[in-house]
């Protein structure tokens, strides 16, 4: 007896929605029951790490901003892993963001009117775009792995920015620690529902993932993109450029991880610090496969991977869960994910039984 | 939906519930009118960035939290630790958090929490906030802090005494205030005792990083350096002091920094800086039971047992024991300063005459400099 | 420089490259048999645990890199199940491995934080291991000298055997290999876990040979330069030990620079720290100037592959 796997004609659809939700769900019962074995408070944690922060309306705004830099870079991996291009480098791409937004601040100090945010929106996006120009480069003048040097620049982007923290970039009122000026109020996004957290870039995010599904579902682009990652071969003969669809996938994503860098820096940071790095680069990836690479998608899962960081803060302070075990739910929740994946595209058949399944090699995510 | 009803804390009883105990238990002293209210129990929290077992910073904070705990009774404290909170806008989360689930007071016990406890604490007027290393306060926020350097003169004079190449070595995080401080007072005390003394300050460029930690000592060792005292958050320098004692080099040993580390070099763990919180940590949320907590900072140092040296060890010459409790002594009353002129810096410049001190506070805000023989 | 500090040099290196070395060393079978799998540094840190735990409890430091290797290779199968039955995608896979391995070594480790260990040291008679010129032959961990075997054995079990030549054919062509009748997915198993358990044991030599301690995030991102180092040496075993040396000269470099003092500290740390990236991206140029297109890199790194039945 063995698994077999039998390519079905086309993805199941149905499989598309049910297997984030069955992963999200398994999660919940075998690391509910795995915890409980192991002598912690197994359901409590599952309670407290993935529904305290639903049921609490306090807790709203918190998801709110722990999901907007995970939406936003997410979008804009997905469209690059769409065609096969795999940035996994947003992170030092939303240093870049950050820092260039920064170097806007730094510049207009003494300054003040609306124009300065937009200002720093365009800079943090140029930032994280020619970040990420050095891999496109690299892949399509010399076939040159973005996958690793998306990485490599990571570090040197956090190197980068300890640098300037450190150095030029001191405050002067700092005593001596580490941190730029705090932004100006003409610096930082406006809060837009009084009495919360939520700043501005919440309903950007929302407006980017939806922007981004009509882009990809609705128009030529969204096609090529799709094409080249798909089927190389037949895009080529459809008259798209493989390396025109690299650099600006890479483009998109380097972007809006800028882009996200710099509402990150001007809403919840409100200053440039070595901290600042936190990983939302890292994590968008997971947002990214979670959502199934589709825009909408990833707004939910960028919802509910803000829950498990939400969540495990919660579970910590009221049943005292340890902050490890949380890592270990959220891997939990991207295996069986990457597991169910497999019934998107394949149908499992136990047993011998031969079938008329063909030799596949997938280039496909 | 309201989060204190929604979800009963551990010892099953909601905030409001304690508050009513708290109120018809102190029901009578309350007919007097008082600004504030006693509190028959009280709800701390305690706000890291790492884990309590990291055998250096947390480790302090908490061992001064389970020291409080003894002394104020468990009947009235309850204690909540968040480890690992990142000091970014996360951390702002966590403080909202602990705040809504009827903490009292709570400490963030690292500087980079600073902007956002000073967000987070306006909306809570009723709670008390207290952020370590901070340098601004709030109607409802303090600050403290320890003078670590004082700590540092005492193993200072320790290192002068001992070292047989005259060369020392401070390993430091960053080039931040609380650490070249630290150095200099390090090294203006070994110079009392060994006016040739040179103290080489290697940054590793992370709190923690214990392989490069270890190989920065390393490097030290290699080049002349016999004792080394770390700035960092853990063991790993002490580990390769032990380590070349038993390949039988000529090496003095080290200090062990925020905690007592002589468990992982029994040999060149000399005596060690111990960060004690606990009696700061005692009086702050014992004043939230009294009712008498109030907004301000407070820099303990060896006079208040914020920062105490730990025993000796058994190798060190009594002239040196002797001379290291002088200094100790000294601080006490108030007779040493550690920064005490005349200091000169590295690029010859005064930074204090004869007869004069370099106040804490004053060195705290300036850029970072290094007196006279320091290689940085 | 005297005689004596470049001996201590050498050895401070050699020591601080050991680990990248022997995490790089699996990592590159893993992916000439056609398999990136990114999360080197989650079970390196799952190595690193349960090797400093076995060390620890036994008194024996075999033991500890038996442990080690064991618990990576546990964790490659994770890793493998979902990329190679599954066909799952194996950036994401191994990210999720990266996260996982820091979760469940933090907290496996809980009771071991705080605890001293011995250090695995050269078996060789003090005669010879603290020798003030011989110690740099024979002053070393055997984890060192494993490491320079592996090398070699690596180079000839790619270069020299049927199943080195069978799994550099899987990650060049899966589907001719699939066709020859070579079992495709066997043989990557097979990779991912001898690169598992080169990464335990990467993992185990922190507690063991550098820092004899266990502390979270013991291996502090260490998994991630092993992985730079692999398309640094263009996928060869023997420029793999002249990079993992070189990067590791990099490294320490800057510390004794630090201690030196004087000239030698005008460069800013974070250069010397970004620098092992950027020679990669640079020696990545040039390779494929050089070859025309060709960074060495096995033509199916990454790429699922599902056979048929």
């Amino acid at each position: 007896m063995r698994l077999r796997l039998e390519k079905r004609p086309s993805p199941s659809q149905f499989m598309l929605f049910a297997t984030p939700l069955m992963a999200v769900a398994l999660t919940m019962v075998i690391g509910g029951f795995v915890f409980t074995l192991i002598g912690f408070d197994g359901f409590g944690a599952v309670r407290e790490i993935f529904f305290t922060p639903l049921m609490n309306p306090l807790k709203w705004q918190d998801l709110a901003v722990k999901a907007t830099p995970l939406v936003i870079i997410a979008v804009g991996l997905s469209i690059g892993y769409r065609a096969n291009v795999w940035n996994i480098g947003a992170e030092g791409q939303y240093v870049l963001g950050g820092l260039s937004a920064t170097g806007i601040v730094l510049l207009t100090q003494d300054m003040s009117g609306p124009w300065i945010l937009p200002l720093m929106a365009v800079a943090g996006i140029a930032g994280g775009m020619a970040w990420v120009a050095v891999p496109a480069w690299l892949r399509t003048r010399y076939k040159v792995n973005e996958i690793l040097t998306t990485l490599m620049l990571t570090y040197v982007s956090v190197n980068l920015l300890n640098y300037l923290v450190f150095g030029p970039w001191k405050s002067p009122r700092a005593f001596g620690q580490p941190q730029t000026i705090a932004f100006s109020a003409d610096q930082s996004l406006p809060y837009i529902i009084p009495g919360t957290i939520v700043q501005l870039g919440a309903p950007i995010a929302v407006i980017i993932a939806l922007v981004a599904w009509f882009v990809m579902s609705r128009s030529l682009f969204g096609y090529q993109v799709r094409t080249v990652g798909a089927a190389p071969y037949a895009a080529r003969h459809g008259g798209f450029s493989a390396n025109q669809t690299i650099w600006v996938s890479l483009l998109v994503g380097g972007g809006l991880a800028g882009l996200a860098g710099m509402l990150e820096a001007a809403g919840p940071f409100g200053r440039m610090v070595p901290q600042f790095p936190t990983g939302y680069g890292f994590t968008a990836i997971i947002v990214a496969f979670l959502g199934r690479l589709n825009p909408i998608g990833i707004l939910i899962a960028g919802i509910v991977l803000a829950i498990t960081f939400v969540g495990g803060e919660v579970a910590q302070t009221t049943i005292a869960f340890p902050y490890p075990a949380v890592g270990i739910f959220q891997s939990m929740m991207l295996f069986f994910l990457l597991a169910g994946d497999v019934l998107v595209r394949y149908r499992v058949r136990i047993g011998n039984r031969a079938s008329a399944g063909d030799s596949t090699s997938e280039a496909s995510a | 939906m309201n989060l204190l009803n929604a979800r009963p804390m551990k010892t099953g009883i909601s905030r409001r519930n304690v508050l009513k105990i708290g109120a018809a238990a102190t029901a009578l002293p309350l007919l007097g009118s008082r600004a504030f209210a006693q509190k028959a129990t009280v709800k701390a929290a305690f706000v890291m960035i790492g884990t309590p077992d990291d055998n250096g910073w947390n480790y302090g904070h908490d061992t001064g939290r389970l020291y409080m705990l003894d002394q104020l009774g468990a009947d009235k404290v309850e204690t909540t630790v968040v480890t690992n909170v990142a000091e970014g806008p996360d951390s702002e989360r966590v403080f909202r958090e602990l705040a809504q689930q009827g903490h009292d007071i709570i400490f963030g016990t690292s500087f980079g929490f600073g902007d956002y406890m000073l967000k987070v604490a306006p909306q809570f007027p009723d709670v008390k906030f207290e952020w370590a290393t901070g340098y601004a306060t709030a109607s409802n926020l303090s600050i403290y802090n320890a003078k670590f350097h004082e700590g540092r003169a005492v193993i200072g004079t320790i290192a002068g005494m001992m070292s047989k190449s005259g060369i020392g070595a401070y390993i430091g995080s960053f080039p931040v205030p609380e650490v070249f401080m630290g150095a200099n007072a390090f090294h203006l005390a070994a110079r009392k005792q060994n006016p040739n003394f040179v103290t080489k300050v290697v940054y590793v460029d992370s709190w923690y990083d214990p392989p490069k930690e270890a190989d920065a000592a390393r490097a030290l060792l290699d080049q002349g350096v016999d004792v080394i005292t770390q700035h960092t958050d853990g063991p790993a320098a002490l580990q390769v002091l032990e380590e070349a004692i038993k390949q039988g080099k000529d090496v003095i040993g080290g200090f062990g920094q925020g905690a007592d580390m002589s468990a992982f070099a029994p040999e060149a763990h000399l005596t060690a800086i111990i960060d004690n919180w606990g009696p700061y940590y005692t009086k702050a949320v014992k004043s939230v039971l009294d009712g008498t907590w109030a907004e301000g900072g407070f820099w303990g140092g060896i006079v208040d047992g914020e920062v105490v040296i730990g025993p000796y060890n058994a190798k060190i010459p009594a002239d040196v024991v002797a001379a290291a409790d002088a200094v100790k002594d000294g601080i006490v009353a108030g007779t040493y300063h550690p920064f005490a002129g005349p200091v000169v810096d590295t690029n010859g410049n005064v930074q204090a005459a004869e007869g004069d001190i370099i106040d804490d506070g004053e060195f705290w805000a300036a850029e970072a400099w290094y007196a006279e023989g320091m290689e940085a | 420089m005297s005689v004596d500090l470049v001996i201590a040099i050498v050895i401070t290196l050699i020591g601080a490259s050991t680990p990248i070395l022997i995490a790089a060393l699996g990592e590159l079978v893993v992916e000439k048999s056609g398999v990136l799998n990114l999360g080197v540094e989650g079970m390196m840190l799952c190595g690193a645990v349960v090797g400093f735990a076995a060390a620890y409890t036994t008194g024996n430091p075999w033991l500890g890199v038996g442990a080690g290797a064991l618990a990576g290779m546990l964790a490659s199968m994770i890793f493998a199940f979902l990329t190679l039955t599954l066909s799952s995608n194996q950036v994401a896979t191994g990210l999720a491995l990266t996260i996982f391995g820091a979760g469940f070594s933090a907290l496996f480790g809980q009771p071991y934080t705080g605890k001293p260990l011995e250090l695995f040291r050269s078996v060789f008679p003090p005669d010879l291991s603290m020798h003030p010129i011989l110690k740099v032959i024979f002053g070393y961990s055997p984890l060192v000298y494993f490491s320079l075997i592996m090398v070699v054995a690596v180079w000839f079990f790619l270069q020299r055997t049927r199943a080195g030549l069978i799994l550099r054919a899987v990650g060049e062509s899966d589907i001719s290999a699939h066709s020859i009748g070579y079992p495709v997915i066997g043989v990557r198993y097979m990779a991912v876990a001898f690169g598992g358990a080169m990464a335990g044991i990467a993992g185990a030599c922190f507690p063991l040979l550098l820092t004899p301690q266990w502390v979270e995030r013991l291996t502090s991102g260490r998994g991630w330069i092993a992985l730079a180092l692999v398309v640094f040496a263009a996928w060869k075993p023997g420029r793999l030990l002249i990079g993992a040396y070189l990067f590791g000269l990099i490294a320490t470099m800057e510390l004794y620079a630090k201690a030196a003092g004087g000239v030698f500290r005008v460069l800013p740390s974070e250069l010397w720290a970004s620098l092992p990236y950027l020679a990669t991206i640079v020696v990545l140029v040039l390779f494929s100037l050089r070859a025309r297109g060709s960074t060495g890199a096995p033509a199916c790194l990454g790429k699922p592959f599902v056979p048929a039945n």
